[in-house]
């Protein structure tokens, strides 16, 4: 798995803080702890930066880059902040996160990216908003995004799509039809573009504890289907522990096959039954409810697992 | 060529419920009123027999509102400066339940006290015979503040308090419980958050079968449609085994249907729309037929046309 690591973003209450004072000593030391803990990019999303992007982009860049190898990502909407990171890193080809397959954006980023020679995260998002049905967001992909990008003799490889990962927590219905989105798209276009999702999003506004499990769930769903990147958390110990289970195919312990079995059924389109669970095994019954919710086929509430 | 028509078998069954208590049962109501218990979805009774039709409450309230439209002013007449009169009135014009909403501030605009509350409720539980529904004026304090002494001074007679909300149920569900009481659960057109409060009440140790449960819902051109899928998602979940979800729906299109435009104004609009009364009234009745439609259980409505009106629809429906 591929992991491009989030945490430097300025949702966080110490990335706002940190940015505030210009403190580079924090944001080279995050970058390193999340190559060290498996990150194989960085991504950097500080906002738009609307005032202060001129000094800002070319600063936070210079600066990761002096302390990690990995290719960064360049989260923001700013089309000028974008070209100001651009320019300042040398290293490993970065990658811009994001297009949509909006019409202004997706005029002017693949010219970015084939003049800088950077991969592209698209999104199958169009002016209409995120459709729900797996098909609609594949449609976005192959009838805008990609071949905007073929028009310009962008090399199709280097793009990476994202069907976009929605919350359990109010956009139920969208979930299971990521999950074949992801299916789909491998099989879209020849040469295939690489998928990559933001895995948390499936728990956002899920109460804090609750979050890591249905993350966990998800993500072994979506390795099934063959998911080989995300941006996701690289210090959740457990997440990483799915990862390398499915990976290693070890099946030595009761939740670790469970995982796997989740895995193999949702490759098989099949989906997990209850036989395959151990019901007198706690953390098994909570994987059991979270695949429930997940598939959509019992509603999400915040004590779904008391249920 | 004959055609068979599909039908569906479901796992799930929705709570039958009993509203009030008569005499051998611990209250004074002359009846009881039992709603719930479908195993399918409404009036597909080539499905599944038809255990308990939707029944319909009218919303009286502690005095006379003065925002109500006139139209609903003119057809009460003066039972509608007297609780006992209107709920006896309320009973004449055909409603199943009465549901006594009652307001902040008394007639003389002093904040409604517990002592006046509980008087309210006493004057109308001894005008008619109909099991009775009580909502607090909405406001977290004053609700539990006027709720509590109701539901002691009413215990055994099955009225159903109300509102429960996410942020204030506890109260509410620890008074009904120890008196007997059932309890209504209003969350804000959400699947999620209705099946929540759900979980939270029922963790409380409130049996299912006293459990109501209000999603909210909109007015005819004014969001129903968002009310009724919430509704149509929540009842299909109940039906496919979700016991969370397995309560009947009270909602109220009354309340909905008379603050929209086409129902409270009968001046400055458009000739093309018509004689104002049969408008308000047709408003009323097509938003509720349409909710009973998607599982409503209990509707409250406001005008006595609407609730025959609805009364007729449902009939109607039970019998094609």
């Amino acid at each position: 798995m591929y992991i491009i690591g989030e945490n430097i973003h300025i949702i966080s209450e110490k990335v706002k803080e940190a940015l505030k004072v210009r403190d580079s000593e924090f944001f080279m030391d995050l970058a390193v702890r999340q190559v060290e803990a498996g990150a194989q990019a960085v991504d950097i999303n500080l906002g738009p930066r609307k005032k202060d992007w001129e000094e800002v982009f070319p600063w936070i860049f210079k600066a990761i880059e002096s302390v990690v190898d990995v290719p960064l990502s360049i989260d923001t909407t700013n089309f000028d902040g974008i070209e100001a990171a651009l320019k300042t890193v040398t290293k490993a080809q970065p990658i811009i996160n994001s297009t949509s397959a909006e019409a202004e954006r997706l005029e002017r980023i693949p010219v970015l990216a084939k003049k800088y020679n950077a991969k592209v995260i698209g999104l199958t998002m169009g002016a209409s908003g995120i459709p729900i049905a797996a098909d609609d967001r594949i449609n976005i992909a192959v009838e805008s995004l990609i071949p905007r990008f073929v028009e310009i003799d962008y090399p199709v490889e280097n793009l990476i799509i994202d069907p976009l990962v929605l919350t359990v927590s109010g956009c139920q219905e969208y979930c299971p039809q990521l999950i074949e989105a992801v299916r789909t798209l491998q099989y879209a276009w020849d040469p295939a573009p690489s998928i990559s999702v933001g895995l948390s999003n499936v728990s956002n506004s899920v109460p804090t504890e609750g979050r890591p499990l249905i993350n966990r769930v998800y993500l072994a769903m979506l390795m099934g289907v063959g998911l080989k990147m995300m941006i996701a958390d690289p210090f959740d110990k457990k997440q990483n522990e799915v990862i390398r289970i499915i990976e290693n195919r070890d099946d030595s312990s009761a939740v670790g096959k469970l995982y796997l079995k989740i895995a193999d059924k949702t490759a098989a389109g099949d989906e997990l039954s209850i036989d395959d669970v151990d019901l007198s095994d706690p953390n098994q019954v909570d994987i059991w409810k979270t695949v429930q919710i997940l598939l959509n086929k019992v509603i999400y509430a915040d004590s779904y697992l008391s249920q | 060529m004959p055609i068979e028509i599909p039908k569906d078998k479901w796992p799930g069954t929705i709570h039958t419920v009993t509203l009030g208590a008569t005499n051998g049962e611990g209250g004074t109501r002359s009846k009881t009123v039992t709603f719930g218990g479908e195993t399918t979805m409404p009036f597909l009774q080539f499905e599944a027999p038809v255990p308990h039709k939707p029944v319909v409450a009218i919303e009286i309230k502690d005095h006379k509102p003065e925002d109500w439209s006139l139209l609903l002013a003119e057809v009460w007449g003066a039972a509608m400066t007297d609780p006992a009169e209107w709920a006896k009135a309320a009973e004449n014009a055909g409603a199943d339940i009465i549901v006594l909403a009652l307001s902040v501030n008394d007639e003389n605009g002093n904040p409604t006290t517990p002592e006046k509350a509980v008087g309210t409720v006493k004057k109308v539980l001894g005008a008619c015979g109909l099991p009775l529904i009580v909502f607090g004026p909405g406001q977290v304090d004053l609700d539990n503040e006027l709720l509590v002494p109701i539901s002691e001074a009413t215990k055994g007679e099955r009225i159903v308090l109300g509102i429960c909300e996410d942020k204030n149920y506890r109260t509410i569900v620890a008074t009904a419980m120890a008196n007997g009481h059932l309890v209504t659960a209003r969350t804000p057109m959400d699947v999620n958050l209705s099946k929540q409060l759900n979980i939270l009440i029922t963790d409380m140790g409130m049996p299912a079968d006293r459990i109501l449960m209000d999603p909210t819902t909109g007015a005819l051109g004014y969001g129903i449609e968002y009310g009724y899928s919430v509704m149509e998602r929540l009842r299909l979940a109940a039906l496919q085994g979700d016991t969370m979800t397995q309560f009947p729906m009270i909602v109220t299109p009354g309340f909905e249907a008379w603050k929209t435009k086409e129902a409270k104004v009968g001046e400055g609009v458009p000739g093309s729309w018509g004689d104002w009364k049969e408008r308000s009234i047709n408003w009323e009745t097509l938003t509720a037929v349409s909710l009973i439609q998607t599982g409503a259980d209990i509707v409250v409505l406001r005008h006595p046309e609407s609730v025959k009106r609805v009364k007729y629809a449902i009939e109607e429906l039970l019998m094609a």
